[in-house]
């Protein structure tokens, strides 16, 4: 009869838990959170698509840093590892601003020189949940006006003259994740590989928030 | 009347010091002249920081009268002793092309081109670079006097003597290593470029990095446990110029004429090679020293591939007297 009891208590408690987690778990489960791909850590232009190349063949002088006219390039202390002395951009920082000064001075095969329209950064991705324009929260076009490439990279959608779509001409240079007003920043910079519209982890939406 | 050297070379010395001066002095000023680079390209003196506001200022008064555009023409001198270019021309350290090819595993044309002018000219002078160049020699001299002051102020100080070939197992290693991980191992363990690195990122990027560390332990190194020790036994770009310049054409030879066995020319090398008994060797990297020290002119250059065998005693000495069997004036 007590251990009739005990076991009752014990399945009554599971269920209380199990039930007091679900909120969380649902909430865990069902939060449009975006794919966590964004790059924070970009190689400067021109740079070799193979990172471990491009570890190789850079022997960590700083020309690339000491040339760059907005100092945006910075160097992998002892967080890099291996990587120790190699440059990297944050363009949640300080963006790059494509004048290829890096690649011309570079003294070996880490960054080789490439026309600006060639640079393979990476591609910018949009939250066009949370970006003020797509949200309709109000009107805003700095990624836009500040995009050094233009038109081929980034333009404003054609039905809403301030609704940001990234192009395919994109390289990936991060100023309009440098420039963008919004405190979680609604825009960042994805392997090229990647749609530039930002998808979410929610069941049965296939691709962008609808809108 | 015995052979007098070319009265200059006693001066050379002076002239090494200035030439190290001058370039450490040029590692400081590059990261400021970037810094005032970058204040120019944004346009925006009237938002900087007083302090800003000084060093643009400064940088402005001192640059004026070369260049008319700085935000162009500033970029004609970048980088450091690592690897550097001037007016569109790169230079790099034979030891940077070294760790690259080993590192990477291919040769890149380019790359290798920018380290032939410091080849050949390791080649004519042997490891110049260490003597005349390298901004860590300018530091480790200084420490290496402050050593002898805490000498003479009654401190213990280490001065233990170790094989001088460990610096060519240290250049074998650290390629090894570089082969197998794939990294530039030799930026980070060779203080010339540490030093370059370290002080860009001092003024520039806002701190040092674990760089400074390793230099400060460089530094305990030759203050407690061997003079000039890491140069000595450790650095492997001294060992990689000491086996380029191995048939050096310009060496130091001593004049035994007017050598009278003071031995200061073998207290004062700072890589503990002993001129006295014309043991100079590949290491020896043309700093004249002891050319400067020597009190009866003795030292001077020649020009031929291998040094010369061991002469004997000074003619000045006691000794080659007494082994000639000539009469002591004094006695």
């Amino acid at each position: 009869m007590r251990r009739r009891s005990f076991l009752s208590w014990l399945v009554y408690a599971a269920g209380m838990l199990a039930s007091a987690a679900m909120p969380v778990v649902m909430s865990r489960a069902l939060a449009p959170a975006v794919d966590t791909n964004r790059k924070t850590h970009l190689r400067p232009p021109g740079a070799l698509t193979d990172d471990n190349a491009f570890i190789a063949s850079c022997i960590g002088c700083g020309l690339c840093g000491e040339i760059c006219p907005p100092k945006c390039i910075k160097f992998h202390k002892r967080d890099g590892g291996s990587q120790v002395s190699t440059p990297y951009i944050n363009p949640e920082q300080k963006g790059c601003t494509l004048c290829n000064k890096c690649m011309q001075v570079c003294p070996t095969d880490a960054l080789l020189e490439v026309p600006v329209r060639e640079v393979d950064m990476g591609i910018a991705q949009i939250d066009r949940s949370a970006c003020y324009p797509w949200v309709d929260t109000g009107i805003c076009g700095a990624c836009v006006s500040i995009c050094p490439l233009g038109n081929s990279a980034i333009r404003f959608e054609l039905w809403n003259q301030y609704r940001p779509v990234v192009q395919q001409g994109c390289v990936g240079c991060g100023l309009c994740v440098e420039v963008c007003p919004h405190p979680s920043l609604p825009i960042w910079v994805v392997e090229r590989s990647r749609d530039p519209v930002a998808r979410h982890r929610v069941s049965g939406s296939q691709g962008a928030i609808p809108f | 009347m015995t052979p007098r050297p070319f009265f200059l070379w006693k001066h050379l010395n002076k002239l090494r010091w200035m030439t190290l001066v001058s370039i450490f002095v040029m590692l400081i000023l590059i990261p400021y002249l970037h810094v005032y680079q970058t204040f120019l390209a944004a346009h925006a003196y009237d938002l900087l920081l007083p302090e800003e506001k000084q060093l643009y200022d400064v940088m402005e008064i001192i640059t004026r009268p070369f260049v008319n555009d700085p935000e162009e023409q500033l970029d004609a001198i970048k980088g450091s002793t690592w690897s550097g270019t001037f007016w569109g021309f790169q230079i790099s350290d034979p030891l940077a092309v070294v760790g690259q090819i080993a590192g990477s595993l291919k040769l890149y044309w380019p790359f290798l081109l920018t380290a032939l002018v410091p080849f050949a000219l390791s080649a004519l002078f042997g490891p110049f670079f260490c003597g005349w160049i390298c901004p860590a020699t300018l530091i480790y001299e200084l420490n290496t006097n402050l050593g002898a002051l805490l000498r003479k102020a009654g401190l213990h100080i280490g001065n233990k003597r170790y094989d001088r070939r460990l610096k060519y197992v240290v250049l074998l290693l650290g390629s090894i290593i570089a082969m197998i991980t794939g990294s530039a191992v030799f930026a980070g363990i060779y203080p010339p470029a540490v030093i370059g690195r370290e002080i860009y990122y001092a003024i520039a990027l806002g701190g040092f990095g674990s760089g400074a560390v390793f230099f400060l332990m460089t530094l305990l190194l030759d203050l407690l446990v061997a003079r000039r020790g890491f140069c000595r036994y450790l650095c492997p770009g001294g060992a990689l110029y000491s086996l380029i310049g191995r048939f050096r054409l310009f060496r130091i030879k001593r004049v035994i004429e007017n050598c009278n066995d003071c031995a200061k020319c073998t207290s004062i090398c700072e890589f503990g090679l002993d001129p006295l008994r014309d043991n100079f060797g590949q290491e020896c990297n043309n700093c004249a020293a002891c050319i400067a020290i020597c009190p009866t002119d003795a030292m001077t250059f020649y020009i031929s591939p291998r040094d010369v065998a061991y002469q004997g005693p000074g003619q000045l000495g006691p000794r080659y007297r007494r082994d000639m069997g000539i009469e002591d004036a004094a006695a």
